[in-house]
C-alpha cells in the first residue's frame, strides 16, 4: 500500500528497532511563545516600577503560563496587560525589536539571559520553578543545530507578525485569535479562505499546536485529576478525546494518553474504545519498562500483572462478571508466580468486590483481605476492605455497635494517613447506616458534617474534592431526609444543586436521578395522584429494578388492583429473600399485610407481621420495626382488642415521633386516636369525655402532619372523625366546622368507599 | 461539431507551438530535475506556458517541499514535533492548482498532481474526485489509478465511482480486488487479461502469484513465482512474498539461492532485506534476521511486513516486550494487519495470559473470519480458561471454514472425550480419519493412532465388535498404540469366544463410506455464536 509519495524518513531515535521517544531526555524545547514568556520573566526581574499588587498578580500568573499550552501573542499580552499594563508594553517592545531585527538579536537575548540568575541575590533562585524553566530553555536553545536556530527565528518572526495583523482588532479579536494559530503560512491561509470553501473542521480545531512533553504531561495529569475528583471541570468527553487523538497523532509513543483515553471512554460507557485503549496502553507500557528485563518487582512482568488486573476492573465496571473473573484469575496466577504480594492484595480486593457485585457472600474473603492488607501495611486497601465489610455486615444485620466501632477505628487510620477520599466515604457510609437503622437525626448530623468539612486536599485550581460519589450519596440522603420531613422546597433545592454539580451525563448522576424519582413518587402517592405515580414507576424501574417493582405494586395496591399487586409482591418477596435484601423484604411484607386488610383478613396478617417485626428487630431497622408495630396495632384494633393495640403503640410512638417521617407520625397519632376512641366506649362517662378530648387533640396533631405532606385524603378522614367526636361531645359549633371542611374536601377528592376501616 | 473539432485542432497546434517555445527551458529544467535539484528546475520553468513544462514546474516544487520535509524530520526540535513537520509548499500548490482546475486548464498529469496534493492535505474526498477526473483525462497514467486505489476502502465505494471504460480499468479492478481481499474476482480478471493478450506480462504473473499467496494456495503461488523468476530473473519486486512462501514450505536451498541472487542484484532494497531476514530466520539465526528486518525498516519505516516479521523474530528470541512493540508498530501502520494482531495474541499466550490474549485473537478473527488458525487459537485459549462450550464452538467453526492444520477436529474430539460425550467424540474422530485419508497423505501418526484407539474402545464398549476389531487392527499400525491395539484384539477375541482371523483384511466401510452421517448424529452447535462471551 505504501505509495511512492509517502515520506521515506528515517527516524534517528530508533535503535534496535525500538523508537525511544525521549532518547536525549528532552522534555521541552524552545518555541516563540516560550521566548515571549522568557522576555516577560526577564522584564519582571529587571523592571523596578511594578507595584506590589501587580507583582502579586504576575506571580500568580507565572505557573499557568509555564505549564499551559502555547498561546498566541495576542492572548499572552492580553493576560499580562490585565495584571500590569506597562510590563505588557515592555514585553511587546522587546519582541518587536527582536522580530524586526536580525538573527543576532535573538542570539544575544539568549546570551544575556542567564546573567540575572548568576547573582545570588536574584529573585528567581536556580532551583525554583522559574529558575528551572529558564535553565531548561537555555539548555534547549544551546542544543539546537544551526538550521534549527534559524527555523526558530523564522517562527518567532511569524509569531510576531500574526500578532501585528491582529493588533488593530485586539479589542474584539480574542475569540478569533483562538482560531488563527501562529500558522507559518498564515498569509496563504487567508487567501485560501477567500478562494476556497474549506471544510469547517480545519478551523474548528481549537489547538492544533503540538504540546511539548512537559505540557502534555501536565495536561494529562490535570485532566485525570479532574476526572477523578470533579468531572465537571474536565473537558467534555468528545473534546477530551479529540485532544488525546491529536496528541497521539503527534507522538504515538505517548502511552499515558492511551490510559486517559481509556478513562474517558469509561465515562461514556464505551466498551470497545476503552478496552482498546487500555490494552494499547499496557502494550506500550511494557516497552517503557523493558529496560530492566527482570520479571520481578520492576520491569515488565509487573506491568503485565497490572494489565490483567486492570482488564478485570474494566469488565467489572461494565458488569461483565464472568470475564472479570477470568481476567482476575489470570492476574492472580501471574502475581502468584512472581510472588508480588502487593498486586495479589489488589487482586483480592477486586475479588471480594466482584463477589459482592455478583450478590454472593464475600465476608470471609473481605476479612482475609483486610488482614493481609494490614500485614503488608497497605492502609488504603485495608480500610477500603473494612468499609466494604461494614457495609455487608450492616445489610446482614450484624451487631450495630461493633460496626460503628469499626468505622471509628478506620477513621483514626484515615486521619493519621490523611486519606481524605476515604474519610468522605466513611462519613457517607455512616450517614447511610444511620438512615438504614432509622435514626434520621444521626444521619442528618453525619450528612451535615461532610458538607461542612474542609477537604484535606490542598486546594488545586479551585477544585475542592467534593464532587465524588461519597458527596452524591450524602446529598441524596439529605434530600430524602428533607422530603420525609415534608420540606419539599429544601429537598428540591438540594436536588437542583445536585443536578448542577453532577450533570445528567456524569458518572454519579444515576444516584440523584433515582432519589428524585422516589421523592416525586411518594408525593404523588400521598396526594392520590396515582396516574402520575404510575408514570414515574417506569423511570424508577429503568434505574433500579427491584425498587421499580416495589413501587409498581404500591400503585397497583392504591388503584385497588389487589390480585395483580399481590402477584407482583410475591415475586418480589422471593427475589428479595434470595438476594438477602432485608430492607426490601420487610417493606414488601408490610405491603402484603396491607393487601390482606383489604380482604378484611386481619387474623391472617398477625403471624406475617410478627415475622416482619422479628426480622426488622434482628437487623436493627428501627424505622421499619416501628412501622410494623403500627401495622400490628391496627390489626389488633380491627380484631377488637384496642387495649392491646394501645399497649404496643406506646412502644412505637416514641421512636416514630423522634426519628420518623412526617407521614408516619401522622399515621401513628391517627391510630392512637382511633384506639383511644374505641377503648373509651368501655369506660365510665366522665372518663370517656376526657379520653375523647385527648383523642381530638391527637387527631389535630395528626392533621397538622398530614397537611405538611399534602395528604388531603387522610385530612378528610380526620375531619370526619373529628366531626363525629365533637358530635358525641355535643360541641355543635366545632362539629359543624369540621363537617364543612370535610364536605369541601370530599367534593374535591374522588371517593373510594370507606378507607377508614381498611387503611392504617 | 466541426467547429469543436477545429478548436481541438487549433489547441493541439498551439500546444505544439508552446512546447517548441519552452523546449530549451524544459530540457534544462528536466536535467536539473533528474539531478534532484528541484528548486533550480522550478526556477527555470517559472515562465513556461506549455502543459508539460507547467507540470514539471509544479511537480518540482512539490518534490522540493517533500524533500525539505524529510530533511526537517531529522532536524526537528523535539520528539513531539515529529508529526508536525509538513510539506510547506502544499498549501500554495493547492491554491494555484485549484485555480487552474476551476478554469479547466489542467491536463491529466496536472490533475494527478492536484490529487496528490489534496491527499497529502488529508482532503480525501476531494482527492478522490480529482483522481477520477485524472483517469478520465489520461487513462493510461497508471500513477493516478494507483493513487485512486489507495483512497478506496471498500467495495461499495468502488462501485459508486464512474471510471473511464478502457482496458486499463481492468488492471485497476483486478488490483483493487486483490487489495480488498476479493481474490476469486481478482484471479478471474487477471485470467481474462491474459487471454486478451497480456500473456507475457510479468506484472500479471506476479499479481496472480500474490493473489494465490493471499488465499494460501501455496503450491500454485510457488509455481507462479518460479515462472516469474524464469521470465524476469532480475526482478526484486514481490520477491519478499516469494520468500515467505519458501519459508512456509521450509525450502532452505531455494530460499538461500533467492537471497544470494537478490543480494547480487541490489543489497539495499526493502525486499532484499526481507528475503535475507526470512533466510536467517529459517536457519534459526534470529538475531541476524531481526537485524535485516530492521534494515528494511530503516529503508522504509512504513513497510508493514517487516514490522510483523520482526515481531516474529523477537518472539523466537523470547524477547516478548520487543515483539509486542514491533507488532504494535505494525498495527499502527495498518490496523487491518491480522498477522500482527495474531502475533500479539501469541505473545501474550506465551506469557501465560490466556484471557488477555483473547482480545487480540478476536481482533485477528474479525479481520479474517474464515481463517481456521485464529479460531483454533481462540479455542485453545477458551480451553485453557475452562470455557469448554466456547472452545467447542471455536473448534467446530474452525473445522467448518476449512481447517488448515487439521487439528481442530482432534481437539474437539478430545474436548468431547473430556466431557464424557463419547458419541460426539466418536463422530469427530471418524470425520477426522476420513479427512486425513481422503486427502491421501498421512500427516500425524500420533493423532491418527489416538483416534483409532479411542474408536476401538468406544466400539468395544458399545459391543460392536466388528468395528472395534478393525480399529484395533488399525491401532497396531502405529508404534505408540500397538500394545493397546493388541490388548484390545485379545479382549475382543475373548468376548467373542471365537477368533475370526479371516476378516482381517476387511476395509473400513464405516470410515470411508457415507455411514458417518447415519452412524451417530452430529451435534450441530451453532458455530457462529461466538459472541456469548464477547462483550
Amino acid at each position: 500500500m505504501a505509495s511512492v509519495h509517502d515520506s521515506l524518513y528515517f527516524n534517528p531515535m530508533m535503535t534496535n528497532g525500538v523508537v525511544h521517544a525521549n532518547v536525549f531526555g528532552i522534555k521541552d524545547w524552545v518555541t516563540p511563545y516560550k521566548i515571549a514568556v522568557l522576555v516577560l520573566l526577564d522584564e519582571m526581574t529587571v523592571s523596578k516600577c511594578i507595584s506590589l499588587l501587580e507583582k502579586r498578580r504576575l506571580n500568580k500568573l507565572i505557573l499557568p503560563l509555564l505549564q499551559g499550552p502555547d498561546m498566541t501573542l495576542v492572548q499572552l499580552l492580553k493576560t499580562v496587560e490585565d495584571c500590569c499594563p506597562q510590563l505588557a508594553y515592555a514585553v511587546h517592545l522587546r519582541l518587536h525589536l527582536m522580530a524586526d531585527g536580525e538573527l543576532k538579536d535573538m542570539e544575544s537575548f539568549f546570551d544575556v539571559l542567564p546573567s540575572p540568575f548568576n547573582e545570588t541575590e536574584s529573585e528567581a533562585h536556580k532551583s525554583s520553578v522559574v529558575g528551572l524553566f529558564m535553565r531548561h530553555m537555555v539548555l534547549a536553545y544551546n542544543k539546537l543545530s544551526f538550521s534549527q536556530v534559524y527555523k526558530l527565528y523564522k517562527a518567532l518572526q511569524q509569531y510576531y507578525k500574526s500578532y501585528e495583523r491582529k493588533a488593530p482588532l485586539v479589542s474584539d479579536a480574542t475569540t478569533d485569535a483562538d482560531m488563527e494559530q501562529l500558522a507559518p503560512d498564515g498569509l496563504g491561509r487567508k487567501v485560501e479562505k477567500q478562494d476556497l470553501d474549506l471544510p469547517p473542521s480545519e478551523d474548528d480545531v481549537a489547538s492544533t499546536e503540538p504540546l511539548s512533553q512537559k505540557q502534555a504531561e501536565y495536561f494529562l495529569a490535570q485532566q485525570a485529576y479532574f476526572l477523578k475528583n470533579d468531572e465537571n471541570k474536565a473537558l467534555k468527553p468528545a473534546g477530551l478525546q479529540k485532544e488525546l487523538n491529536n496528541m497521539l497523532k503527534f507522538n504515538p509513543d505517548f502511552a499515558e494518553a492511551h490510559y486517559l483515553s481509556y478513562l474517558n471512554s469509561m465515562r461514556v460507557q464505551d466498551v470497545f474504545v476503552s478496552t482498546h485503549s487500555l490494552l494499547h496502553y499496557f502494550d506500550r507500557l511494557i516497552l517503557s519498562g523493558s529496560d530492566s528485563k527482570s520479571n520481578g518487582d520492576e520491569g515488565y512482568g509487573r506491568s503485565l500483572r497490572y494489565a490483567a488486573l486492570n482488564l478485570a476492573a474494566l469488565h467489572c465496571r461494565f458488569g461483565h462478571y464472568q470475564q472479570a473473573e477470568l481476567a482476575l484469575q489470570e492476574a492472580i496466577r501471574i502475581a502468584q508466580e512472581s510472588s508480588d504480594h502487593v498486586c495479589l492484595q489488589h487482586c483480592l480486593s477486586w475479588l471480594y468486590l466482584l463477589q459482592q457485585m455478583k450478590g454472593s457472600d464475600s465476608t470471609v474473603l473481605t476479612e482475609h483481605s483486610v488482614k493481609m492488607a494490614v500485614h503488608f501495611s497497605l492502609p488504603y486497601l485495608a480500610s477500603l476492605g473494612i468499609q466494604s465489610l461494614v457495609q455487608q455486615s450492616a445489610i446482614r444485620g450484624k451487631n450495630a455497635k461493633k460496626l460503628i466501632n469499626a468505622l471509628k477505628d478506620t477513621d483514626i487510620l484515615h486521619w493519621k494517613h490523611s486519606m481524605s477520599e476515604l474519610i468522605d466515604i466513611s462519613i457517607a457510609q455512616k450517614t447511610a447506616i444511620w438512615r438504614m437503622y432509622g435514626k434520621s437525626t444521626m444521619a442528618l448530623q453525619q450528612a451535615q458534617m461532610l458538607m461542612n468539612m474542609n477537604s484535606l486536599e490542598s486546594v488545586n485550581l479551585g477544585v475542592q474534592q467534593n464532587n465524588t460519589e461519597a458527596f452524591t450519596v450524602t446529598l441524596c440522603h439529605l434530600a430524602e431526609l428533607h422530603a420525609e420531613q415534608g420540606q419539599f422546597q429544601a429537598a428540591s433545592e438540594i436536588l437542583k444543586h445536585l443536578k448542577e454539580r453532577f450533570p445528567s451525563n456524569s458518572q454519579n448522576a444515576k444516584l440523584w436521578m433515582i432519589c428524585e424519582q422516589k421523592i416525586q413518587f411518594d408525593r404523588a402517592l400521598n396526594d392520590g395522584k396515582y396516574h402520575m405515580a404510575e408514570s414515574l414507576v417506569s423511570v424508577i424501574s429503568a434505574l433500579c429494578k427491584t425498587e421499580g417493582l416495589y413501587r409498581k405494586a404500591l400503585v397497583l395496591k392504591a388503584q385497588n388492583q389487589t390480585s395483580e399487586a399481590y402477584r407482583v409482591l410475591q415475586g418480589l418477596l422471593i427475589y428479595c429473600e434470595k438476594t438477602k435484601c432485608t430492607e426490601m423484604t420487610i417493606r414488601v411484607m408490610l405491603a402484603i399485610a396491607e393487601l390482606y386488610w383489604r380482604s378484611s383478613s386481619h387474623g391472617i396478617v398477625l403471624p406475617l407481621l410478627l415475622q416482619t417485626l422479628a426480622l426488622s428487630r434482628e437487623h436493627h431497622l428501627q424505622k421499619l420495626a416501628s412501622e410494623t408495630v403500627l401495622h400490628l396495632a391496627f390489626s389488633q384494633l380491627m380484631l377488637g382488642i384496642p387495649e392491646q393495640a394501645l399497649n404496643i403503640l406506646h412502644m412505637a410512638i416514641e421512636p416514630i415521633l423522634a426519628h420518623g417521617a412526617v407521614m408516619d407520625k401522622g399515621r401513628a397519632l391517627l391510630l392512637v386516636a382511633k384506639c383511644q376512641v374505641v377503648t373509651s366506649a368501655s369506660v365510665p362517662a366522665d372518663q370517656r369525655h376526657q379520653a375523647l378530648v385527648v383523642a381530638i387533640q391527637n387527631l389535630e396533631e395528626a392533621r397538622s402532619y398530614f397537611d405538611k405532606v399534602d395528604c388531603r385524603d387522610r385530612v378528610r378522614d380526620i375531619f370526619y372523625l373529628q366531626a363525629r367526636l365533637y358530635h358525641s361531645l355535643g360541641k355543635t359549633l366545632e362539629r359543624n366546622k369540621c363537617a364543612m371542611l370535610f364536605r369541601q374536601l370530599n367534593e374535591e377528592l374522588p371517593s373510594h368507599g370507606v378507607p377508614l376501616l381498611t387503611r392504617l | 461539431m466541426a467547429a469543436q473539432m477545429d478548436l481541438v485542432e487549433i489547441k493541439r497546434q498551439l500546444c505544439g507551438i508552446e512546447d517548441a517555445q519552452d523546449l530549451d527551458a524544459y530540457t534544462l529544467a528536466k536535467s536539473f530535475f533528474d539531478l534532484k535539484e528541484y528548486d533550480r528546475a522550478a526556477y527555470f520553468l517559472r515562465g513556461c506556458k506549455s502543459q508539460k513544462a507547467y507540470f514539471l514546474y509544479m511537480y518540482s516544487r512539490y518534490l522540493s517541499g517533500e524533500k525539505k520535509k524529510d530533511d526537517e524530520t531529522v532536524d526537528s526540535l523535539g520528539p513531539l514535533e515529529k508529526g508536525q513537520v509538513k510539506n510547506e509548499s502544499l498549501r500554495e500548490l493547492r491554491v494555484e492548482l485549484s485555480k487552474k482546475h476551476k478554469a479547466k486548464d489542467l491536463d491529466g498529469f496536472g490533475l494527478y498532481l492536484y490529487g496528490v496534493v489534496l491527499r497529502k492535505l488529508d482532503l480525501f474526498k476531494e482527492a478522490l474526485d480529482v483522481f477520477v477526473e485524472a483517469t478520465h483525462c489520461l487513462p493510461l497514467h497508471w500513477g493516478a489509478w494507483l493513487e485512486l486505489c489507495n483512497l478506496i476502502t471498500n467495495k461499495d465505494m468502488l462501485k459508486s465511482l464512474t471510471l473511464p471504460d478502457t482496458w486499463v480499468k481492468e488492471f485497476f479492478l483486478a488490483h483493487m480486488y486483490t487489495e480488498l481481499q476479493m481474490i476469486e474476482e481478482a484471479l478471474q480478471k487477471y485470467q481474462s487479461l491474459i487471454e486478451a493478450g497480456f500473456s507475457k506480462s510479468t506484472y500479471i504473473i506476479s499479481q496472480i502469484a500474490v493473489a494465490y499467496h493471499n488465499i494460501r494456495d501455496i503450491d500454485k503461488a510457488l509455481s507462479m513465482f518460479n515462472e516469474l523468476r524464469k521470465q524476469d530473473p532480475y526482478r526484486i519486486e514481490n520477491m519478499d512474498t516469494f520468500s515467505n512462501l519458501l519459508y512456509v514450505r521450509s525450502m532452505k536451498p531455494e530460499l538461500s539461492y533467492l537471497a544470494h541472487n537478490l543480494c547480487d542484484i541490489d543489497k539495499y532494497r526493502v525486499e532484499t532485506c526481507c528475503v535475507i531476514g526470512n533466510y536467517y530466520s529459517l536457519r534459526s539465526q534470529h538475531e541476524k534476521a531481526a537485524l535485516y528486518f530492521q534494515r528494511a525498516l530503516k529503508l522504509n519505516p512504513r513497510c508493514l511486513g517487516a514490522w510483523t516479521l520482526m515481531g516474529h523474530e523477537y518472539m523466537e528470541m523470547k524477547n516478548t516486550s520487543a515483539a509486542i512493540q514491533a507488532y504494535r508498530h505494525a498495527i499502527e501502520v495498518n490496523k487491518r494487519d491480522y498477522r500482527a494482531w495474531y502475533g500479539l495474541g501469541q505473545t501474550y499466550e506465551i506469557l501465560k495470559m490466556p484471557f488477555y490474549c483473547l482480545y487480540y485473537y478476536r481482533r485477528a478473527h474479525q479481520l479474517r473470519p474464515n481463517d481456521s488458525r485464529m479460531l483454533v487459537a481462540l479455542g485453545e485459549c477458551y480451553e485453557k480458561l475452562n470455557q469448554l462450550a466456547e472452545a467447542k464452538k471455536c473448534y467446530w467453526r474452525a473445522y467448518s471454514v476449512g481447517d488448515v492444520e487439521r487439528m481442530a477436529l482432534v481437539k474437539l474430539a478430545k474436548l468431547h472425550e473430556q466431557l464424557n460425550e463419547s458419541d460426539q467424540a466418536t463422530q469427530c474422530y471418524i470425520i477426522y480419519i476420513q479427512d486425513v485419508f481422503s486427502c491421501g497423505e498421512i500427516l500425524e501418526h500420533l493423532e491418527l493412532s489416538t483416534a483409532f484407539r479411542y474408536l476401538g474402545q468406544y466400539y468395544f464398549k458399545s459391543k460392536r465388535y466388528n468395528e472395534a476389531f478393525i480399529c484395533a487392527q488399525r491401532c497396531c499400525d502405529y508404534n505408540d498404540a500397538r500394545e493397546e491395539g493388541k490388548a484390545l484384539l485379545r479382549q475382543i477375541s475373548q468376548v467373542r469366544g471365537e477368533a475370526d482371523p479371516a476378516s482381517t483384511d476387511l476395509s473400513l466401510p464405516f470410515l470411508y463410506g457415507p455411514l458417518s452421517a447415519t452412524n451417530t448424529p452430529v451435534r450441530r452447535m451453532s458455530p457462529l455464536n461466538l459472541s456469548s462471551v464477547t462483550p
